[in-house]
């Protein structure tokens, strides 16, 4: 990928994020602890593998899918397709994950797991 | 060009965004001398309880259980902010009342943790101005060092102990320094003042590339005097390309075991920063949790989450401080923190390749004591359940949200983290004190009682992070108990 390439993508990248902040209501908690949400779940072989590739890659930085000495991610809108591309180039102090490190697979799987933490909000047991 | 500016500045102003945000560490709050406790402000998975046990312990470090199952505590006697007090194991009397069983000397504190086997207490004496000691408590408080002089003046202290199934007592011996290179941020912790000579020690023989720092010296008094230090000596002390650094016994930065009734200490595991927490699995294997770099001194290293080990092999070296897990620290930009050089590798050749850790836990959550649940009574049989102490931030770096102040359950096989005590209240999680509740403040340790079906959860207390340096707040300390109500 080019240097333009890798520009316009952080660009993308960048404006979903402070869109996604503006439209995120009330700037929402990102917490999903499992005693406070209940267990997520995870019907899917290629969801149980997300989880894995997080708890591995991401969960250090982003602890449960909240902020630690990353920002939080439970509570960004952002889509599959915008997850992967920040993924595979990193943005700001995110370090990028090539596919040396991650296959395509696992990074489907990864961006679902998210999408599937992120979804398993307080509300879910009214 | 109008729209690729635009983006440009937007993309400017996210990347900016994390690196300019102010640290917001669970510990950045005013301390208070008191503290209110309320049960009800922890949230467990629905069917569990907590209770108080004890409050108003003075730095509590640890639990084990005597022969009669009743709870008994160590008292550090020393926190960080260089606050020293009276290290004490205390039984916990029905009430919550403190009955002292043995008390150690000033200088040997922290105490930092304990266990129980064949009628005799083992405590770790941290050992932060004596050097550390394993000692053996009697029923009666008659204290038995069983292994004296630990490297462990810096950083790090003497940790653990646990005992095995066929009479040793493993234990954690934590490194001098952050990454290798005594420096300035030594000097604020305190230890450089004291022990001008101090440094890291490994346990086997290491080649150095030679990387030197440069710092100024507050050592001495001169203004603008600067100094020169490599890895594994005294500060001020540079390195050569090829220098051999002996490896020694006892050493630091590694887990070990001795006799229980005494002896020489044995390696068990190498090349680990601090390892404070120690269990064994249903299979007796040595499970151990792990703090990890931190963003600060001579070699800071960014993103580096606490570790838990499951050890297979004895005498293995686990990374540290060219390592983390598996991964080097010269991996891509991954460990370079904002603004700052990435860290450069010191040893000129890896002992062996290390291997890759049983699951990764936040980046400064301070990973410290746990134990594996082991009953169905209880629940999740075969998981770890790790206290997790909370960030010491900006000290240890920038986190944006408190990180830590929690109890983790976490599946060494898939390496998989749930939270399973965590205070309620609050948009973000953090201790007691930012929230304003009466939950959990610093986990320091949990451990279940003999029968397997109660966890036990020690909390130091209150320890804020001011512009002073770290701030504890005596006598703030609870021990608390979870049990499952079918099990009760």
């Amino acid at each position: 990928m080019t240097w333009a390439h890798r520009i316009v993508a952080g660009c993308f990248i960048a404006a979903s994020i402070v869109a996604g902040a503006l439209l995120a209501p009330g700037c929402a908690s990102a917490r999903r602890d499992e005693p406070l949400v209940g267990p997520v779940e995870l019907p899917t072989p290629e969801l149980r593998m997300g989880q894995q590739v997080f708890m591995r890659h991401c969960y250090q930085c982003h602890p449960g899918g909240r902020a630690g000495v990353g920002p939080a991610l439970n509570n960004k809108p952002l889509p599959a397709a915008l997850i992967k591309t920040q993924v595979r180039q990193g943005l700001g102090e995110m370090p990028a994950f090539g596919t040396d490190i991650l296959r395509e697979t696992e990074v489907d799987a990864v961006a679902d797991y998210m999408i599937a933490l992120r979804q398993n909000k307080p509300d879910k047991r009214k | 060009m109008r729209p690729i500016l635009c983006c440009a500045i937007l993309a400017s102003f996210a990347c900016g965004c994390t690196a300019l945000a102010p640290s917001k560490g669970g510990g950045q709050v005013i301390p208070s001398a008191s503290r209110r406790v309320n049960p009800a402000d922890i949230a467990v998975p629905p069917g569990y309880r907590v209770e108080v046990v004890a409050t108003g312990l003075n730095f509590p470090t640890g639990v084990a259980f005597d022969d009669q199952n009743r709870p008994c505590v160590t008292e550090a006697g020393y926190s960080y902010g260089e606050v020293f007090t009276t290290p004490r194991l205390v039984r916990i009397e029905p009430g919550g009342r403190l009955a002292p069983i043995a008390t150690g000397s000033p200088e040997a504190g922290p105490w930092n943790g304990v266990d129980f086997r064949d009628g005799a207490f083992f405590v770790a004496e941290g050992g932060e101005k004596s050097g550390g000691r394993i000692s053996r408590i009697d029923a009666n408080g008659t204290i038995t060092p069983i292994v004296r002089n630990l490297p462990s003046l810096g950083d790090h202290h003497t940790n653990g102990p646990v005992v095995s199934a066929d009479g040793y007592v493993y234990f954690g011996v934590g490194t001098a320094t952050n990454s290798g290179i005594v420096g300035e941020d030594n000097f604020h912790y305190g230890w450089l003042k004291r022990v001008p000579d101090f440094h890291d020690v490994p346990a086997r023989a290491v080649k150095l590339v030679g990387h030197n720092v440069t710092t100024d010296n507050p050592v001495t008094a001169e203004q603008g005097d600067t100094a020169t230090t490599g890895a594994y000596v005294p500060f001020g002390t540079p390195t050569q390309p090829g220098q051999v650094i002996n490896g020694r016994m006892p050493c630091n930065g590694a887990v070990m075991r001795v006799r229980a009734t005494g002896g020489e200490p044995e390696l068990v595991a190498w090349g680990m920063r601090n390892p404070y927490g120690l269990a064994f699995d249903a299979e007796g294997k040595l499970l151990v949790a792990e703090n990890q770099f931190d963003d600060r001194g001579s070699r800071p290293v960014w993103g580096a989450g606490d570790l838990l080990w499951r050890i297979d092999r004895p005498g293995l070296w686990y990374g540290w401080p060219d390592f983390h897990g598996d991964r080097p620290l010269a991996w891509k930009d991954h460990y370079q923190p904002h603004g700052k050089d990435a860290p450069r590798p010191l040893l000129a050749e890896r002992p062996n390749d290390p291997p890759a850790p049983a699951a990764v836990l936040g980046v400064h959550a301070s990973a410290c004591g746990l134990d594996v649940s082991r009953t169905d009574a209880f629940g999740f049989a075969g998981q770890a359940m790790v206290a997790l102490f909370g960030d010491m931030a900006p000290e240890v770096g920038k986190v944006l949200e408190p990180v830590g102040y929690a109890v983790v359950r976490v599946d060494p096989s898939s390496g998989v983290i749930e939270s399973f005590a965590v205070n309620r209240g609050g948009k973000t999680n953090g201790p007691a004190s930012k929230l304003k509740t009466g939950g959990l403040e610093r986990p320091i340790a949990a451990r279940f009682d003999r029968t397997g079906t109660a966890l036990y959860v020690v909390d130091f207390g209150q320890l804020a992070i001011t512009p002073t340096g770290p701030t504890p707040v005596q006598k703030t300390g609870v021990l608390w108990r979870i049990t499952r109500e079918a099990a009760r």
